[in-house]
């Protein structure tokens, strides 16, 4: 297999993506390929505040304010860890940060870079804590126009 | 940011409501409205019925007397009323919506007020066609498949499972939103389900009395109490005990222990309750809640609850709020006596709540190292429930009297100037009263009125009532065909329960006693459209649970909140049970 010139590495943080990007370094070849980071923040965000009709708009602006500038500071903490891992073995580095359904946005991104190949982790064991936002593992096989590479579960 | 977007989603729904008021209105669908409106047209049946027959008569004595035939015209029946109902909201509805959808599809939409505004239109409609669709066409229909359903099954199960227009409308929100997503154009109407729940509750103000207000006050403070912050401890120590986290604890207090995803809402910035905390407690209530929105009417119903006992068990182990609402009209969608018991917990709960944020707040600072003080003044600021003042406005406005002259109950009120001519007493019933007046004004008579004062406890102002009492009011009704004051309507009602008395006075007096009570238009009006409002505003609500969030239900948290969710519904249910009665 050829080295990839795009990789793009789908990583947001969990035990998973942390394998895949452990995977994308060593396919991954310095001076050649250029590691895209594709951090998608689930659209389930969107619906976080529920039927909540009680709390005056203040206290709703409060919260969204909050949630988003959380989902914010660990994406930023994400990309900063993933850029510095990329820098320590000379492999260039790019970044996307998206809202919406995983493997729709990883479809999209894959072919707005031109991808030649997509890098994931393995779905969350059952029972293992974790926000329930699993990548559509056939959405993603079935659109998908270069290889895909999954991490096995660490 | 321009908001309003382009497309003739409005313009086509003003058209459905204005094609369904014609339809309505020229009588071309009254084989399906026969259908749907069974009781109604069963009315309608017998007013024809009752008018042919009239008219026959008519006709045959213009016929003998060699006259024209007579101009009658056959009364409304409760079926034509429906349909007309259903003609005048989808002309004035779809009058509206059509010509905004216009403004929409001709005007370049600018950023603005303008624009703001107009954005909000489309979902408003969206919604309200779903309303009309659920109250018009599916609860009706359902009802009757249930019927039809009941000699096969046994059971009815539209009834059993309160397939009615409240759960068939969350259940369409619910679906819409996940199955077929909210369209882009709808979007921002949609949100506005808020307000129009929050002004359901404000106008549900003008409904209580004082003397509701005070009973249903006192009993919800007392179980709301006991219940919030008997679940926020069960929460606090079993978070403690299984390793939680303290943020996670506390947003999970919060939200199982005050009004569900509000006070989730309101809590997780003040404890900084991390996101997937967030997830994990909203979707756990969010389960917890529309499973128990389902749940509570039919074991209700199977209890055989009243309107009280059931408002104050779903306002108190019900965790979400909005499912509070749900359950009520849910459990009784024709009335509204359940709801106003139920909003009382629910405005209760939401007074609990800055409290509860400020306890919590404490409370995590006090347990999680570095985390940074809370400004208290400015949270109980914050989290107080404007809307609360509007409930309590309306509610001042209504005993004060601006809707309709103050001391009504349930929209009723005394007024002898109103009586009209044909509801005076006739002479056979004056000529009743006054034979038995002569009676009771012989020393066994008079007895008997005394002793039976006596008995019932029966009193005029702060004094006990005397056989002189009701010898007065008994002849001002006969001397005016009508009671004239409170105190005299309270008496004679009494006296007219009273064993012994001729059956013609009786009903004379009941007959009296029943005249000089009016209903209020308003008040009326206030009753019919709050339905609606709710209505709009638990489909809106329901378009806001996407399965995304209620699949994050899981973990700890949900072990935790499945337990004190079940420790707070059986044990309200038995609370209630045992000291809430029907006391209104």
């Amino acid at each position: 297999m050829k080295a990839p010139l795009k990789l793009l590495l789908c990583h947001h943080g969990s035990s998973g993506a942390r394998a895949a990007e452990t995977l994308a370094h060593e396919v991954a070849v310095p001076g050649t390929t250029t590691l895209v980071h594709c951090l998608v923040v689930p659209e389930l965000w969107a619906g976080m505040q529920g039927d909540d009709w009680l709390n005056n708009a203040s206290t709703r602006d409060a919260f969204g304010n909050y949630v988003e500038g959380m989902l914010e500071s660990d994406a930023r903490r994400e990309l900063a860890a993933v850029e510095s891992g990329c820098r320590e073995r000379g492999l260039a580095y790019e970044s996307v940060m998206r809202f919406g359904n995983p493997a729709e946005t990883v479809l999209a991104v894959a072919a707005e870079v031109g991808a030649d190949l997509v890098v994931i982790g393995a779905p969350r064991k059952k029972g293992e804590q974790g926000l329930n936002s699993r990548m559509e593992l056939e959405k993603l096989v079935r659109g998908l126009g270069c290889p895909l590479l999954i991490a096995a579960h660490p | 940011m321009v908001y309003t977007k382009k497309s003739p989603a409005l313009l086509i729904i003003g058209v459905v409501m204005l094609l369904w008021g014609w339809l309505n209105a020229s009588g071309n669908i009254d084989g399906m409205q026969q259908y749907f409106q069974k009781s109604a047209y069963s009315d309608h049946l017998k007013v024809k019925e009752k008018f042919d027959a009239e008219f026959r008569v008519a006709s045959e004595i213009a016929a003998a007397e060699n006259k024209p035939a007579p101009d009658m015209k056959m009364p409304k029946s409760k079926f034509d009323q429906a349909k007309a109902f259903q003609s005048n909201m989808s002309y004035i509805f779809g009058g509206v919506a059509t010509l905004l959808g216009l403004l929409i599809l001709a005007w370049k939409p600018k950023e603005g007020n303008l624009d703001y505004y107009l954005s909000i239109f489309p979902g408003m409609a969206y919604i309200l066609l779903i309303a009309f669709l659920v109250r018009w066409g599916l609860d009706p229909m359902f009802a009757n498949w249930g019927k039809a359903a009941q000699p096969t099954l046994g059971w009815n199960f539209a009834s059993i499972f309160n397939l009615n227009y409240v759960v068939l409308g969350i259940v369409i929100g619910i679906v819409i939103v996940n199955v077929f997503k909210i369209p882009d154009w709808a979007a921002n109407g949609v949100r506005t389900a808020r307000f129009f729940l929050k002004t359901g509750v404000i106008l549900l103000g003008a409904l209580y009395s004082a003397t509701e207000l005070a009973q249903l006050g006192a009993i919800s403070v007392l179980l709301i109490g006991f219940f919030v912050l008997g679940s926020i401890g069960v929460v606090l120590y079993m978070g403690r005990r299984m390793n939680t986290g303290n943020s996670m604890t506390a947003v999970l207090a919060s939200g199982v222990g005050v009004c569900g995803v509000s006070a989730a809402v309101a809590a997780s910035p003040v404890v900084n309750a991390k996101a997937g905390e967030i997830a994990y407690t909203i979707g756990t209530i969010l389960v917890w809640g529309v499973g128990c929105m389902f749940l509570f009417p039919t074991i209700g119903h199977l209890l055989g609850m009243g309107p009280v006992q059931f408002g104050a068990w779903a306002g108190t182990g019900i965790l979400n709020s909005a499912q509070v609402a749900g359950a009520a009209l849910a459990f009784d969608p024709h009335g509204i006596e359940t709801l106003k018991v139920a909003e009382i917990f629910n405005i209760t709960r939401v007074l609990f709540l800055p409290i509860v944020v400020l306890w919590l707040a404490t409370w995590y600072v006090k347990h999680e190292v570095g985390a940074e003080k809370v400004d208290l003044r400015k949270v109980l600021f914050a989290k107080f429930p404007l809307f609360v003042l509007g409930f309590i406005l309306m509610f001042l406005l209504s005993t004060l009297g601006a809707f309709t002259p103050s001391g009504h109950y349930q929209g009723k009120y005394f007024s002898s100037a109103q009586i009209k001519e044909d509801k005076l007493l006739k002479g056979k019933e004056t000529k009743a009263i006054e034979a038995e007046l002569a009676r009771l004004k012989e020393p066994a008579g008079a007895k008997q009125l005394q002793d039976f004062f006596t008995e019932k406890a029966i009193n005029i102002g702060q004094r006990h009532a005397t056989p002189e009492d009701a010898y007065k009011g008994l002849t001002e009704l006969v001397a005016n065909r009508k009671v004239s004051t409170r105190e005299q309507e309270t008496l004679l009602k009494a006296v007219g329960k009273m064993k012994g008395l001729d059956a013609v006075a009786a009903g004379a007096i009941d007959k009296a006693s029943k005249a000089a009570y009016h209903s209020s238009k308003t008040i009326g009006a206030f009753r019919d459209w709050l339905a609606w409002l709710f209505a709009f505003g638990l489909i809106g609500l329901g378009m806001q649970i996407t399965m995304a969030a209620l699949k994050q239900a899981g973990g700890t948290p949900l072990i935790i909140g499945g337990v004190v969710g079940t420790i707070k519904a059986v044990g309200s249910l038995i609370v209630v049970l045992l000291f809430v009665k029907e006391f209104i």
